[in-house]
């Protein structure tokens, strides 16, 4: 191996496809639509504010009232705390005037069963949104439970019944220690962002492999590639556009994380740091080996792929069978959630075409039993000199049949022999 | 010697493209490699050029293995074409950095080159603005971009105009008087014939007539003289037959007969001969001739 022309070749890559307008739409993308948010933010901003108090403001002073028309008697006379925020009715008639002269903005009417039926119904001239919010206000509840148990029990016990679970999560790992997590929220941010992270991530590898896969087919599809590997061994040609594209793809991820960065003044970033603060690092440090195998095994085979079709076309429908591979614990990731260390997923995980992406998914989902780490980082790292014999073998042979695509036993033969 | 090849076999599957070929080029000689299509030609220029690997049989360029000479040597393959969007230059220089050439020299040889086959104008175009015969011209360049001991041009010719022929055919013959070995590979016979001093030709992988074109001429040409005169007497000894040939005459001679017996014979009666030549025979006959004999 001549790393000299190794190196010319990945500089020659390198530079020609940063500058095609592929490459730049698809690394602008992310930084427009991050441009895009911040704008419609902020035209919006002022309509959002109005939409956010109203629904927030049910039982503050500050915002509209709500009236009550209560048949049953239990939630008469109110309690001292409600008094400034509740208008009572005696009537339906009266608080359907007042909704409409937009003195208050909902009515609740509490019908005469409502011991037997729990039957409230909501007069409101809004959306039926408004209906929603008052069934699953934190606040209206507490009305209710507080109006309900009052004086038959005490208010510490009242309070509790109206707000009974405040959650947290630990989640025990085998090595005996355990992770904590504030609130539901943070447990699916917890994996929500490293999923889609992962997603990128695999994204990043196939737009990079997609190019070395396009350059190949345009060489041989231009003829080129006769001169070229009279100077250059297959080999180092292949290594060449490997490291070429896989710093390409480096550069936009680090074009996307900057420009996050940038846009939003680090405050998305800062809560994909934070939420993935709650992941420990081995899962961050061991989905960057991942990243790189990943790249290599396919960024390989792409190059081999690539050289088998006449066309450009070709070519691509024969990589598509590889993103398939790539894309499987995807296409699972309902499955994922629930199980990640499923019989499937752990099966997918020891499969060299599955092992990356699959582990960059499970890793942040759930404790991956060491084994699994182990054995999928083996079989990839012995799966890449398989992936450089087959890819390079195939590279050499396609390059050099024109205008058609060797047949199966073509392959085959060229395979087994020299 | 520059090239030696040495009981070369190369098979794909059950076909033999190469079957037991020797050969030698000699530095500084332009030397044609000819044959039929199919005849392995492309198939023993890749193997010298280290693009594929012999099933049998040595080939050594300059004294080494074709891996290591790779460098010293310029390739214009049959199969051609160039990146069709880099710039004229870029590709050059891309090109010759290949072949182990720094970035700075190559730029000037490319300029320099450029400069020769008037694209020094283009030199900052896209390959896919110029024309059919730019694009022919400058593939020819960047064979050569790196300054190469010994050149292979397989079918340099094909598709050109008969003023781009002319303009390769120059640029192959000061190649020639540089001091460079030139391996030839084309179907126009009249081009080997200006341009070459040994040939090799090649049949079903396998080398059929392999010498000096001079002496390749001399041993297929007939036993016959051509005569250029106003009119010839009916009997002229030793002559068996004579037949019009373009405005002259082919005189078929007896076998124990020289052809200065019957310049002799043709003075002595007082013939006013304009031009008296041993009859040639164009390659193209011999070519023809070879390879239906032994096709079956």
């Amino acid at each position: 191996m001549n790393w000299r022309k190794v190196w010319i070749v990945a500089r020659h890559e390198y530079l020609t496809n940063i500058r095609k307008p592929g490459f730049i739409i698809m690394t602008a993308l992310v930084p427009a639509l991050g441009l895009i948010a911040l704008l419609v933010g902020a035209f919006l901003a002022p309509q959002a504010r109005q939409i956010g108090e109203s629904l927030a403001s049910f039982f503050d002073t500050a915002g509209k009232r709500v009236g009550l028309v209560d048949h049953s008697g239990r939630f008469t006379p109110v309690l001292p705390e409600y008094q400034e925020t509740l208008v009572v009715y005696e009537d339906e008639a009266a608080a359907e005037a007042a909704v409409r002269a937009d003195e208050v903005q909902i009515v609740l009417v509490v019908a005469e069963d409502y011991m037997q039926t729990g039957r409230v119904t909501v007069l409101t001239r809004g959306s039926g949104f408004d209906a929603a919010v008052v069934e699953d206000s934190p606040s209206i509840r507490s009305f209710f439970i507080d109006h309900l148990l009052a004086g038959e029990v005490d208010p510490e016990l009242r309070e509790r019944v109206a707000d009974p679970v405040e959650l947290e999560v630990r989640m025990l790992t085998s090595g005996g220690e355990s992770r904590g997590m504030s609130g539901g929220w943070g447990f699916v941010f917890s994996f929500l962002v490293p999923y889609f992270l992962a997603l990128f991530l695999v994204m990043t590898i196939f737009t990079s492999s997609g190019y070395l896969l396009q350059g190949v087919a345009e060489e041989k599809e231009s003829r080129v590639v006769e001169i070229i590997v009279s100077s250059v061994r297959p080999m180092e040609l292949m290594a060449g556009k490997v490291l070429g594209l896989g710093a390409l793809g480096l550069t936009q991820v680090l074009v996307w994380i900057g420009s996050v960065w940038g846009f939003s003044g680090g405050a998305v970033l800062m809560l994909a740091v934070s939420s993935a603060a709650m992941i420990p690092a081995r899962v961050f440090v061991l989905a960057a080996v991942y990243y790189v195998l990943g790249f290599l095994l396919y960024a390989l085979l792409m190059a081999g792929v690539g050289a088998l079709g006449a066309t450009m076309r070709e070519s691509q429908q024969l990589a598509g069978l590889f993103s398939l591979f790539a894309m499987a614990p995807y296409m699972l990731s309902s499955f994922l959630f629930a199980n990640p260390n499923m019989g499937l997923a752990r099966a997918l995980s020891y499969f060299p075409l599955t092992a990356p992406t699959m582990m960059m998914v499970r890793l942040p989902l759930a404790d991956v039993p060491w084994i699994d780490v182990v054995v999928s980082m083996l079989v990839l790292v012995a799966s890449i000199p398989a992936a450089l014999w087959l890819g390079g073998k195939l590279f050499q042979m396609g390059l050099l049949i024109y205008g058609k695509r060797p047949t199966l036993r073509e392959v085959w033969v060229i395979l087994r022999g020299k | 010697m520059v090239i030696q090849v040495q009981d070369l076999s190369k098979r794909y599957g059950d076909v033999v493209a190469v079957d037991h070929l020797s050969f030698e080029v000699e530095r500084g000689e332009v030397f044609g490699l000819l044959g039929p299509n199919g005849a392995g030609k492309t198939t023993t220029i890749r193997i010298m050029m280290d693009i594929l690997q012999p099933d049998g049989g040595q080939v050594w360029v300059l004294g080494r293995s074709p891996g290591e000479a790779k460098e010293q040597v310029g390739y214009l393959p049959e199969e051609r074409g160039l990146y069709r969007n880099l710039k004229v230059l870029e590709t050059l220089v891309y090109l010759a950095q290949l072949k182990g050439v720094e970035r700075g020299t190559a730029r000037e040889r490319a300029m320099a080159l450029l400069e020769q086959v008037e694209l020094a104008d283009w030199a900052q175009r896209r390959v896919r603005d110029l024309s059919r015969g730019m694009q022919q011209r400058l593939q020819f360049v960047a064979s050569l971009v790196h300054d190469p001991q010994v050149l292979i041009l397989d079918e340099p010719f094909q598709g050109l105009d008969p003023v781009n022929v002319e303009r390769i055919k120059h640029l192959i013959l000061q190649l020639h008087r540089e001091g460079k070995t030139v391996i030839l590979s084309t179907h126009q016979m009249n081009l080997v014939e200006a341009l070459c001093d040994r040939i090799l030709l090649i049949n079903r992988g396998r080398g059929v007539l392999y010498g000096h074109l001079k002496e390749i001429k001399k041993q297929y040409a007939p036993h016959a003289v051509r005569v250029r005169a106003p009119s010839l007497p009916p009997h002229i000894p030793g002559v068996v037959s004579a037949e019009p040939d373009d405005g002259a005459f082919f005189l078929s001679l007896a076998e124990d007969v020289s052809p200065r017996q019957v310049l002799k014979a043709l003075l002595a009666r007082d013939v006013e001969i304009e031009v008296f030549e041993v009859a040639p025979v164009p390659l193209e006959d011999i070519f023809v001739a070879v390879v239906s004999e032994r096709g079956e």
